[in-house]
């Protein structure tokens, strides 16, 4: 209780301590729960102790007739920086336990995260700060996630010499063009504008707004909530402009602009060419993102740097050079896979992968990942291999293979979720 | 329900009676519990590795498929839509004639763009062409339109620079092929002359002051015809064309002719019309070419087996004109290899969505008020598809055996490999059309939907039973080859060697005259049962052909008197072919689930094909007992493939989106809320 604090809302705080005299009173203030993850010092990163936490407390909920919507927040800056790598770090290479005890959290990780994507009530996320990793699959997978101006989003795994997990490779690979690719291999940062833009957040209501909404949903009555979330999110919503330099920027955008810069800036040649490709962007990732190999995705940049160099996409190839050349590979096969993936066997392949990184058979980026940006903080990582050239084929598809000559080791058993026809249905 | 209607009239007749006030509402609205769909994933286990299977099916390049699937998926240009909460893509096939050209061709620019068809031309050996021809597989999973254009474009404008062609035309036209500088086609056929290539009336002179070729098209019937690309997108051809020097026919050549500029205007002395619009694969041009005195330069003759000096000398070292078109014919093999592949998968559609469908569609109940029967377990529906999903299996590991040897041919397989295509090809569409209408049916009214593509494909892939040889043809060539063969080796008094003949140097095999169960699944039975059948019938083919010749009629027409037997030994031979496919794959598999999956699907491909050729009653080699004992071992066998058929269709590999909507949760994707 913690960390994970049901906080109730102003109104909401004796409600839970005579929930059957209020219910009838106050039918509707029983309806919505709110989850603060509060654990602000480490950005409310998720140890096994919230994970539990919030697991029993969803699937309560779920059982409970009275709740129709649940919210999850952040106390402070972060949302959730995601799965908190120190413990497992801890345990499997201070302590030198058993790379299954790093397994177990994973797993209970991934969990949550189907319980969350097959959740037969209504789940709202408010993403009012950082997002990161494990931080998207508490969220992304429920029915509405609310960005702000103060929204970070990354899936920086493939720093950290993982991969992009939680059901990212499910939630990735169902952006837009391939968006997702771009998000999972370089750990972009998104801003609530671009979220909302390619699908990953649902609403954007600026966080000065967050407290009347919140009051706003309380009133949820026996109307059907996803209807009245809905109702009641898009009144608050705002269609916030992309920054001239989002990655999301699409060229139909600003034709007009484009038109009218072409007119006033007629002979400032630079300044064209350099709003030109801010303009290009989407297409660039488009272009270089859907090869086929990760090489061919980073000689496909590093091709159009030469032709229309600018800062974005120096960064970006920048991304993919400082990234474990075996995280990149496998987080791109992952993704590709996960495109033709149901939530479920996205999350059994990624527990296969992620038990095949703790293992550190093929390679020990994660180890090395952790101690570079969490313990060191050198930030300069040894990858091993080093290169993409390094990273065989045969070498990527054993992180694919069931872990099979270890005792008593288990694909991830999902426990079968009730109602599930209706919910196999994709939320995003 | 029916206890309530029960109650209701008898509620009524009481208050016709009584007069009493009427029945409350609710009891009139009790009723029960709406069917919903179940997904066929909940019911259904996986008793075998399904990712290990289809990498097994598929053969090779497994993760270059995957990454077209998801190109085509991730573009608005392949209609992506969504259906019951997922995403389907799928031609629209209710555009006009014109917009699904336009599309096709826009696919084909952003594939392009993708580097999809890198290496496509400029790249050589094995490797490069396995790779090749997955991708093209892919495109021809979302739609028979776009691979057929991409089909003409690098496989027989291509194919045809590269391998009637030499150095000049390799520089000159690969790399602009691969990138679509160009864009090309092959205008082969004519109005009069399909199979018969030879009697093409297309006639090309050469002019000697000039240095160049006049191509003319001297009569209608020599219009070039259903050449794909022609009516619309088309810049250059290759045009096949008798070549007349000083008077003198050297038969069939092909050349280079350029028939529209960059800005797609015809060229001058050529005129295209439109062969229209066609029951299926719409999204091609097919059109029709005349050429009048049209001049190409003399470097356009594609010269690898002929050429004509600059003053007007025809050389070729091939003397004989019947084997210099048998050597300009020759690489034209991959056509029917990639039809034969793309029929496969076409047949996985059709049998994934339909046994899909039977996995998840209820009818009747058996006992009064129990529930309704899921169609895949009434033993007739099993019947109707289980030995089809087997033929598929069986005729999949063919097809990737076609490809090997293929991709991996020399000039002594390329006999072979014309045998072996021929036959496969004829048989693979055949199958491809029959599992199509059958899972037409088998959807039932679902089926006549376009979305749910069953239907449709039937339009899209009929014409392969007819382009790039008939099938007929193809069969009679077949028996023609073994014929060759056999008389050969008699003559020579040698051992078979190829073609798998080798059976033929040992003793007739003996079947057993009662068969058993285990019997009828043991795989040197089967082996026996079809050796002997194309054993025989190539005897009986061959001494029928000699008795007539021996009477004086000449080869061609004892032939065609025999048509019957060179049909029945054309579908033997292939048959036979197929099986020792699926049973060189099951051999090389390690024991386990797998292995005893495969050896049921190949009992049912063996006995299911006993089963529906007359031949082995009506020439004796089984008893009518033997052949009840085959149909009721069929009909075991679908009793035990039936938990494996889900497995078994996911096993196919073909993404979710490019089946169409009733293979999932067609409650859903028909729900008022989705109109």
């Amino acid at each position: 209780m913690l960390n994970v604090s049901k906080k109730n809302h102003s109104s909401h705080n004796s409600i839970r301590n005579r929930r059957g005299r209020s219910e009838s009173k106050w039918p509707q203030r029983l309806s919505v729960r709110i989850l603060t993850l509060n654990r602000p010092k480490q950005l409310n990163a998720l140890n096994s102790n919230m994970i539990t936490r919030l697991m029993q407390m969803f699937l309560e909920y779920e059982e409970d007739p009275n709740v129709k919507i649940v919210i999850l927040k952040g106390q402070g800056r972060a949302f959730c920086v995601g799965g908190d790598p120190l413990p497992v770090f801890r345990d499997i290479v201070i302590q030198g336990k058993s790379w299954r005890v790093g397994a177990d959290f994973f797993s209970e990780q991934y969990k949550l995260d189907h319980i969350m994507a097959t959740y037969s009530k209504v789940q709202i996320s408010i993403l009012n700060g950082i997002v990161m990793g494990g931080g998207a699959g508490i969220s992304v997978h429920g029915r509405f996630r609310i960005a702000t101006e103060k929204t970070v989003f990354a899936m920086p795994e493939t720093e950290l010499g993982l991969f992009p997990d939680v059901g990212a490779s499910y939630f990735l690979s169902r952006l837009p063009g391939f968006f997702g690719e771009y998000v999972g291999l370089t750990g972009a940062r998104l801003d609530g504008a671009e979220m909302l833009a390619c699908g990953l957040a649902t609403h954007f209501v600026p966080s000065s707004r967050l407290t009347a909404l919140e009051a706003d949903l309380c009133k949820v009555g026996s109307s059907d909530p996803v209807t009245f979330a809905s109702a009641i999110l898009n009144a608050y919503t705002k269609h916030p402009k992309l920054k001239q330099h989002s990655a999301y920027y699409r060229q139909v955008y600003n034709i007009f602009f484009h038109l009218l810069l072409l007119l006033v800036f007629e002979f400032d040649g630079y300044l064209l060419s350099s709003f030109n490709s801010s303009l290009r962007r989407l297409d660039v990732i488009d272009r270089c993102f859907s090869r086929r190999t990760m090489e061919e995705i980073i000689s496909a940049l590093e091709k159009e740097a030469i032709e229309k160099p600018n800062e974005w996409i120096s960064a970006t190839i920048r991304a993919l050079k400082k990234a474990s050349p075996a995280s990149l590979k496998i987080s791109l096969r992952s993704i590709r896979e996960g495109r033709f993936q149901g939530v479920e066997q996205c999350l059994i392949r990624e527990y296969r992968m992620v038990c095949h990184v703790l293992k550190r058979e093929i390679s020990k980026d994660f180890v090395e990942g952790c101690r570079a940006v969490v313990i060191d903080k050198d930030r300069n990582p040894k990858w091993e291999p080093r290169s993409l050239e390094e990273m065989k084929d045969n070498m990527v598809e054993r992180y694919f293979e069931r872990v099979d000559e270890e005792d008593g080791w288990e694909d991830l058993k999902l426990s079968p979720r009730k109602n599930l026809p209706a919910l196999i249905i994709a939320k995003l | 329900m029916s206890e309530n209607r029960a109650l209701q009239r008898a509620h009524i007749l009481a208050n016709h009676i009584l007069r009493s006030p009427p029945l409350p509402s609710s009891l009139s609205l009790a009723r029960e519990v709406c069917l919903q769909y179940s997904p066929p994933e909940l019911n259904e286990s996986y008793g075998f590795d399904v990712k290990e299977m289809r990498r097994l099916l598929d053969g090779h390049n497994t993760e270059d498929r995957d990454w077209l699937y998801g190109l085509m998926m991730q573009s608005n240009l392949f209609n992506r839509k969504e259906r019951g909460g997922k995403i389907f893509v799928s031609p629209d096939y209710n555009q006009t004639m014109e917009q699904q050209r336009e599309i096709t061709m826009k696919r084909i620019w952003y594939l392009l763009e993708k580097g999809v068809y890198r290496g496509w031309l400029t790249d050589s050996g094995p490797e490069a062409e396995l790779k090749k021809l997955a991708l093209l597989e892919v495109c021809g999973i979302y739609d028979h339109s776009l691979s057929i254009k991409l089909g003409v474009h690098f496989f027989l404008w291509g194919n045809a620079v590269k391998f009637f062609g030499t150095k000049r035309h390799h520089e000159k036209w690969l790399k602009n092929t691969e990138d679509y500088v160009v864009k090309g086609c092959f205008a082969m056929t004519e109005l009069g002359h399909g199979s018969n290539v030879r009697g093409i009336e297309t006639v090309t002179t050469y002019d000697p002051r000039t240095g160049e070729f006049v191509i003319n098209t001297p009569c209608e019937s020599a219009q070039k015809y259903w050449i794909g690309g022609a009516a619309k997108h088309a810049t250059h051809t290759i045009v096949f064309s008798q070549l007349n020097i000083n008077g003198t026919n050297q038969g069939v050549h092909a050349f280079i002719a350029q028939i529209r500029d960059e800005d797609g205007n015809i060229c001058p002395n050529i005129r295209v019309a439109d062969c229209g619009h066609k029951i299926g694969l719409n999204g091609v041009d097919n059109g029709r070419i005349w050429f009048d005195n049209l001049r190409i330069p003399r470097e356009n003759l594609l010269n690898s087996v002929a050429d004509v000096s600059p003053d007007g000398e025809y050389v070729s070292a091939i003397k004989d004109p019947d084997q210099r078109f048998g050597a300009f014919m020759a690489p034209l093999t991959s056509g029917r290899v990639t039809i034969a592949s793309s029929a496969i998968y076409s047949a996985k559609v059709g049998l994934a969505i339909a046994l899909r469908y039977s996995l998840s569609r209820r009818a009747f109940s058996v006992k009064a008020n129990g529930p309704e029967v899921l169609l895949l377990d009434y033993p007739s529906h099993q019947r109707r598809l289980l030995p089809l999903l087997a033929k598929t299996y069986a005729m999949s590991f063919a097809a990737n055996d076609l490809k090997m040897i293929y991709v991996k041919r020399t000039p002594e397989t390329n006999k072979a490999i014309h045998v072996v295509s021929s036959g496969l090809k004829a048989v693979l569409t055949w199958h491809n059309m029959h599992t199509l209408q059958e899972c037409r049916e088998a959807v039932g009214g679902q089926g006549v939907k376009t979305e749910n593509l069953v239907g449709q494909l039937k339009g899209e892939f009929d014409v392969q039973t007819t382009f790039e040889g008939d099938n007929n043809v193809l069969m009679q060539q077949v028996s023609k080859a073994l014929f060759a063969e056999y008389v050969s080796c008699k003559k020579r008094n040698k051992p078979f060697k190829g073609l798998g003949l080798e059976h033929m140097n040992s003793s007739r095999p003996v079947l057993p005259t009662q068969l058993s169960s285990s019997t009828l699944r043991c795989s040197q039975f089967q082996k026996n049962v079809f050796c002997l059948r194309e054993r025989d019938l190539l005897e009986r083919f061959t001494s029928e052909v000699a008795q007539l010749q021996g009477r004086g009629e000449s080869r061609e027409s004892s032939f065609l008197v025999n048509h019957e037997l060179a049909e029945d030994l054309g579908k033997a031979f292939t048959e036979k072919a197929i099986l020792q496919t699926i049973l060189d794959a099951e051999a090389k598999l390690p024991a386990g689930s797998m292995k005893d999956v495969l050896g049921l699907v190949r009992s049912m491909y063996a006995l299911i094909s006993i089963e529906e050729d007359p031949s082995f009653l009506r020439y004796g080699y089984l008893s009518r007992d033997n052949v009840g004992d085959v149909r009721r071992e069929v009909s075991k066998l679908c009793g035990e493939l039936r938990p494996h058929a889900l497995a078994l269709v996911s096993s196919f590999g073909i993404p979710d989106a490019f089946l169409g909507p009733i293979a999932f949760n067609w409650v859903e994707a028909n729900a008022w809320s989705s109109v």
